[in-house]
């Protein structure tokens, strides 16, 4: 045995000699017969490095129990005294021989170190040493030592691990990954080869996951073993990872009955304890009581499992109070009862539970009887958590195997989500650097010293860690590693030290590493900016070289400054092969090259474009269409000049690239091009238009105060930027300045918009809308709008009223009424055509309105080629060319507008009510419903659906039997309405009435008082601004509760003077 | 075993001695190099292969934590390389993905022989003295956005990233791989590229890069390719490509693919 000692010895380290001899010469002072890895173990645990102390202590970084290390060593020494000693005493100077056990751990710690080292493979085997981590794992290997572990409540698969990880970080990483999966590998565990350092570790959690089921079946295997055993058959689970799962799963599969075990645990049912137990003095009696009932109830069936959970509840008031320990004591001697009870006879109750590792052990400290008493077996969990070669994602110290090369970039990426200043990191000057160096150098010195006076002899391969490079860098970050936390942190203080010492000392450095990177960028930047970059493709097809090998791109750095800078790009690039091209080479070039971009750009491309199109044409050109017909019908042309103009854009084949689209509404009728604009935005982008004006406010635009202090651009930028999907009206684009229209033809060629500030903004798929007038038609059609406006506002109702057809009644009452009407008194400067002309001839016939229709198109369409052409001239040439498509709009003919109206009225009245009948609307009604039309949302076919059609179903129903109705006429007449429904046409911008009166069928005829209303109201119109209009409207309201006839006189009495 | 194969969808198409290994950016999938897969089959082993998070992956392996810092997804690149035995590649990375391989190639230079970078970044946000596109408010805005409504979030942000409009192909098709991600982790992602600074870490890569550039990238002015043209480590190039938006190869392959085949097939030349 001597020589095969002697053989071995050379097999390790010096240390791990050192440990072998050491134990060899304890188990001979014990008079042991043998030295047993557990002397080895023991050696270890008391020897001064203490390192498998340390790593037992990591082994659950949650706890510091003084208690640990000693119930350990306590452990280990009963372990040995329990060891036979040798029969016949073995001579003094002899030492016990090795056992198997040992011999066989140190073949394993031989095979893994030969295994671990691949680049030393052709060296005889006996160059092999193993280290002493080495031959820590392969004792934690053996079952005595970790029975006895297991014992003092360490899990010796978790201590291994530990041991692993950290000789894992220790080593370096970049070069030799492989050879730490291969060495780390231990053949009491699962084999994984192969297992790539680099993995996710979720990823790894679903590789190990069939691994580790098998595992979790393995374990779920054993606890049923000892469940099966008349002995120490309570299984607790000690371990740090989720025993609970494990408990649970079991738990689960008994109680589905998948387990398919015969006889006693078939019936099981489970009873989960109460978390409270202990929280009253007097009620643990009592529980335990209550539980005992319940198990007496339940056992009958085939068994109990009583599942404590955690048992943490036994241990964690201990601190508090002694009272609370004592109920602790209570609680397991009436447990202790309990199960005596019912095991008596039959054993079939059960516990089980789940406890770290310091859990467990704070139960063998303060119950020493526990174990025994509750018939418990610990089950140590391997922690699976630690893999080797993995990275744990909330470690304290993650173990990064770059780390140890790429400390900073380590650093960089894992602050990034941190808000550190980047400026602020590790930058010194050399100067400040060097003395940083050295600063570092002392503490990491210092630290060591301190660690090694704590734990005296540091064993020699932590101090020099196995690293192929000789990098002090290198070796002082391992150091670092192991150190721990406190080393780190210094570092880190003195790192900030430093800096801020830099910072202070010297400035210069700073602006100048600054300035350094900002200046040679904005230097060659001027020539990447050129504008030819934007026109043309910068790569010419020459350049486009399709020879497969030989040629290279050459860089050539200094000629970035000899560049003309025209073409910033060569100064870059530059063909390997340059001087030797010819000629016919570069046709062929050309030909590849065209080949080439024919073949990518053809097919899917074009086919989805034209997809695109149909669909497009098919749907949103025609929904489209339909609503601008609808809003502004009196611009049947414009309106689909628009639709098609969008649906164009929005195909791409506008006139130029990009998202946006500029279109441009030129004309006098403001009311169509903004209807047209805001049926735009609410079928393109479903919003509602954004209105911006670039001219000199409009007084019937409301004032916005968050307008001021921002320039137009800014307005359109802000606009953009908060939604880049929308329809933007920009309002008089003709009367804005020469900056504006400057930046906006900007905006239009390069989609991009820059603001006062200088920021920009991508215009991105916001469809822009310019509209101005340019025309020079003559301002009375624009105070046409206003007039409508004015006529629209104010309170008024329509009614229907049913007369008797006959001619010189109708005109004495016009003749009475008509000098008073605002249209009249506007006089020459009012409406632009007077449809009386016409509707007089016409009021006699039945269906009239077709005779006089054809005399205003022609009208019409004089005036709107006059204004077309007008347009045209005007428009600014850049403007116009810039745009994607511009739409002249003609110009708003109140008198076409107010015949199309009546047409369509008394056309509906012809359908819903009687043909025979007619209906006569007076052109004042015309003109309100017109003014309404302008300013209310809604559309006439809508109001006519809305609101007329139901007044002539309800007025149909009191007409007069048909045989009569030759001989009446129905009339749409306006007056003023009720103080009820003045509130309407102003307040919620509903200029239109929502209803209509009709009069009632047998109410005499004679004149209505709501005409003499109406007169008053007129005359009151006449005197006066729309503020006296108002004032007179409030009168009426005020004398609301009093008779009408009262009211009149009231006001007629008013206005008199 | 196959777990990375099958948890990042790596596709390995063609075959060559040389390997190319495509990176997608930020709200796009290996889809995006439909145009250009094509053109390297015959010549080169593509290996293809979706982030975390992004396609089809599984939405469980998307660790927070893991892909807070572009080290993440350093990690699973090598991860892919060493699974699928590559010991050098030329890796294309867009975006995101540029960055990645540059960090990737700091860990492993040796897996790299080149890096090509389309519409790389270091960093988005502007500082004092840097111009990287963005201020941090404006990313707050967005980042805010994407919060209360993605849906609507998208349909603003692809056409202004694509820099194409609404109705293009390649808007739609980005529309579509960005909704495919889930919104908690595309926030994640959009968070973590907007903070990321890897502007002191160029100096680290040593293996050549080239950078292709579209002209207008909305999320990367031409200022940023010549900053890491300055600061990276080893050789580089730059090239501009006269493109609209921050996908080129997908908004205009004609324009693109040409370019980066060529940067591919060649490597820079010592002056």
């Amino acid at each position: 045995m001597r020589a095969g000692l002697s053989t071995i010895q050379q097999t390790l380290t010096p240390e791990a000699a050192t440990v072998l001899s050491q134990s060899i010469a304890e188990a001979s002072r014990r008079n042991h017969g043998q030295t047993t890895p557990l002397h080895v173990a023991a050696t270890l645990l008391v020897s001064p490095s203490g390192y498998l102390r340390q790593a037992c202590i990591r082994s659950h970084p949650n706890s510091s129990h003084p208690l640990q290390c000693r119930a350990l060593e306590l452990c280990f020494s009963v372990a040995l005294e329990r060891l036979p000693t040798a029969q016949n005493a073995v001579a003094p100077g002899m030492e016990p021989p090795i056992s198997n056990a040992l011999m066989a751990a140190l073949k394993r710690a031989q095979a893994h170190q030969r295994r671990g080292c691949p680049e030393q493979q052709q060296q005889p085997l006996l160059a092999v040493k193993v280290e002493l981590d080495q031959l820590i794992i392969s004792i934690l290997d053996d079952p005595s030592v970790s029975r006895v572990m297991r014992e003092a409540g360490f899990s010796s698969p978790a201590v291994k691990a530990t041991i692993e990880q950290s000789s894992t970080s220790s080593t370096s990483h970049g070069h030799h990954h492989h050879h730490h999966h291969l060495m780390l590998c231990n053949p009491g565990q699962h084999p994984l080869t192969n297992r790539n350092a680099y993995l996710n570790p979720r990823l790894q959690q679903g590789i190990t996951g069939k691994i580790g089921n098998n595992q979790r079946i393995d374990e779920i295997t054993k606890l049923l073993e000892i469940m099966l055993r008349s002995k120490k058959k309570n299984p607790i689970l000690v371990g740090d990872v989720e025993p609970e799962a494990i408990v649970k799963e079991l738990l689960k599969k008994l109680e589905n009955k998948e387990l398919g075990i015969n006889g006693v645990l078939n019936n099981v049912q489970v009873i989960s304890m109460e978390k409270g137990l202990l929280s009253d003095t007097n009620q643990v009696r009592a529980k335990i009581k209550e539980l005992g009932d319940v198990i007496e109830s339940r056992i009958g069936i085939g068994g109990v499992i009583l599942d404590l959970g955690d048992l943490k509840w036994i241990v964690e008031q201990q601190h508090q109070q002694q009272g609370i320990s004592e109920n602790g004591r209570m609680a397991l001697v009436e447990m202790a009862k309990l199960l005596a009870r019912f095991n008596e006879d039959n054993n079939k109750v059960w516990l089980i539970g789940t406890a770290t590792c310091e859990t467990y052990l704070r139960c063998q400290v303060y119950h020493s009887t526990m174990e025994n008493d509750w018939d418990l077996q610990a089950v140590p969990m391997a922690s699976r958590s630690p893999m080797p070669g993995m990275f744990p994602s909330n470690s304290l110290e993650p173990l990064n195997p770059l780390n140890a090369v790429q400390t900073p970039l380590s650093s960089l990426t894992r602050r990034v989500c941190g808000n550190v200043d980047p400026a602020q990191r590790t930058t010194f000057c050399p100067q400040c650097s060097e003395n940083y160096e050295k600063e570092l150098e002392k503490l990491l010195a210092a630290i060591e010293k301190s660690f090694n006076e704590a734990q005296p002899s540091l064993p020699q391969w932590l101090q020099n860690a196995k690293l192929n490079t000789t990098d002090a860098k290198i070796a002082d970050r391992s150091q670092e590693k192991n150190q721990g936390v406190i080393s780190k942190q210094k570092i880190q203080e003195l790192q900030k030290k430093w800096r801020d010492t830099c910072l202070h000392l010297h400035p210069n450095f700073h602006q100048m590493s600054r300035a350094d990177r900002i200046s040679p960028p904005t230097l060659s930047m001027t020539s990447l900016y050129d504008t030819n970059l934007l026109g043309r493709p910068i790569f010419q097809p020459t350049l486009l070289t399709a020879k497969p090998v030989g040629e290279i791109l050459q860089l050539n750095p200094n000629k970035v400054t000899n560049i003309p800078p025209a073409s910033p790009v060569r100064t870059d690039l530059v063909l390997g092969r340059k001087r030797t091209e010819s000629t016919p080479e570069k046709f062929t070039h050309d030909d590849q090259a065209k080949e080439f971009l024919g073949c990518i750009s053809s097919e899917p491309k074009t086919k989805l474009l034209d997809k695109f199109a149909n669909a497009l044409d098919a749907d949103t050109y025609k929904k489209l269409l339909k609503r601008l017909m609808e809003k502004a019908w009196w611009q049947a042309e414009a309106a689909s000049a628009v639709a098609s103009a969008v649906a164009r854009c929005r195909l791409g084949s506008g006139k130029r690239r990009g998202g946006d689209i500029w279109l441009l509404f030129a004309g006098p009728d403001r009311v169509g091009k903004k209807k047209m604009a805001s049926v735009l935005a609410e079928q393109i982008c479903g919003t509602s238009l954004i209105t911006i004006c670039l001219g000199a406010r409009r007084d019937d635009e409301e004032s916005d105060t968050n307008v001021r202090g921002k320039t137009a651009i800014d307005r359109i930028a802000e606009a953009v930027r908060r939604n880049p999907f929308s329809v933007i009206m920009l309002d008089d684009v003709d009367e804005a300045d020469v900056l504006v229209r400057g930046s906006i033809k900007r905006a239009i060629e390069r989609g991009r918009l820059t603001d006062s500030h200088g920021r920009e903004v991508s215009l991105g798929n916001a469809v822009f809308v310019l509209m101005g007038d340019w025309s020079t038609s003559n301002p009375k059609i624009s105070s046409d709008e206003k007039k409508l406006a004015s006529i629209a506002s104010g309170s008024w109702q329509f009614r229907l009223i049913v007369r008797e057809k006959s001619a010189k009644r109708r005109v004495n009452w016009q003749d009475e009424d008509r000098p008073l009407k605002p249209r009249k008194e506007a006089g020459p400067a009012g409406l632009s055509f007077d449809l009386n002309l016409a509707v007089g001839g016409e009021y006699d016939k039945t269906d009239g309105s077709h005779n006089s229709s054809d005399l205003t198109i022609d009208n019409e369409d004089e005036l709107g080629l006059m204004n077309r052409n007008l347009c045209i001239t005007s428009v600014p040439h850049d403007l116009l060319n810039n745009v994607d498509d511009s739409i002249v709009f003609k110009s708003f003919d109140t008198a076409f507008v107010l015949q199309e109206i009546k047409k369509t009225i008394t056309l509906k009245f012809s359908m819903i009510a009687d043909e025979n009948l007619s209906l006569e609307v007076e052109d004042d009604v015309l003109e309100k419903i017109l003014g309404g039309l302008l300013h209310d949302q809604t559309s006439l076919e809508e109001w006519i659906e809305k609101v007329l059609a139901p007044s002539f179903d309800r007025l149909k129903a009191r007409l007069p039997p048909s045989d009569e109705r030759s001989s009446s006429v129905v009339r749409l007449v306006v007056e003023s309405s009720d103080p009820g429904g003045w509130n309407k046409s102003n307040g919620n911008g509903d200029w239109l009435p929502s209803s209509i009166l009709v009069e009632q069928p047998n109410c005499p005829i004679p004149l209505p008082v709501s005409s003499l209303s109406l007169a008053v109201h007129t005359r009151s119109l006449r005197c006066s601004s729309l503020q006296r209009s108002l004032l007179a409207a409030r009168r009426f309201r005020g004398s609301a509760l009093q008779p009408p006839e009262d009211a009149l006189h009231r006001s007629t009495h008013h206005t008199q003077p | 075993m196959g777990a990375i194969e099958a948890a990042h969808n790596v596709r390995v198409l063609g075959s060559g001695d040389t390997t190319v290994v495509l990176g997608h950016g930020f709200g796009t999938d290996q889809s995006v190099w439909k145009h250009m897969v094509p053109h390297l089959v015959d010549q080169y082993r593509v290996i293809l292969y979706d982030n975390m998070g992004a396609g089809t992956t599984n939405p469980d392996y998307f660790d927070f934590d893991r892909y807070s810092t572009l080290e993440g997804y350093a990690y699973d690149l090598i991860a892919i390389l060493e699974e699928f035995n590559v010991d050098k590649c030329i890796y294309v990375g867009h975006s995101l993905s540029s960055m990645t391989g540059a960090i990737a190639s700091i860990f492993r230079p040796d897996l790299f022989h080149k890096l090509i970078m389309i519409a790389a970044s270091p960093r988005f946000v502007n500082t004092v003295d840097y111009y990287g596109g963005f201020e941090q408010e404006e990313i707050d805005q967005l980042c805010d956005a994407m919060e209360s409504n993605y849906k609507s979030w998208i349909s603003g942000f692809a056409p202004l990233v694509v820099g194409g409009d609404m109705d293009s192909v390649a808007v739609q098709e980005f529309s579509r791989t960005l909704f495919n991600m889930r919104p908690d982790i595309a926030l994640s992602v959009f968070r973590t590229i907007f903070t990321f600074d890897l502007r002191h870490f160029l100096a680290r890569v040593t293996v050549s890069c080239h950078i292709v550039q579209s002209s207008k990238d909305l999320a990367v002015p031409v200022a940023v390719a010549e900053y890491l043209h300055q600061n990276l480590g080893g050789k580089s190039i730059v090239e501009v490509v006269a493109t609209e938006g921050h996908l080129p190869q997908l908004s205009a392959p004609e324009l693109t693919i040409p370019v980066l085949l060529r940067h591919i097939q060649h490597d820079i030349v010592d002056a």
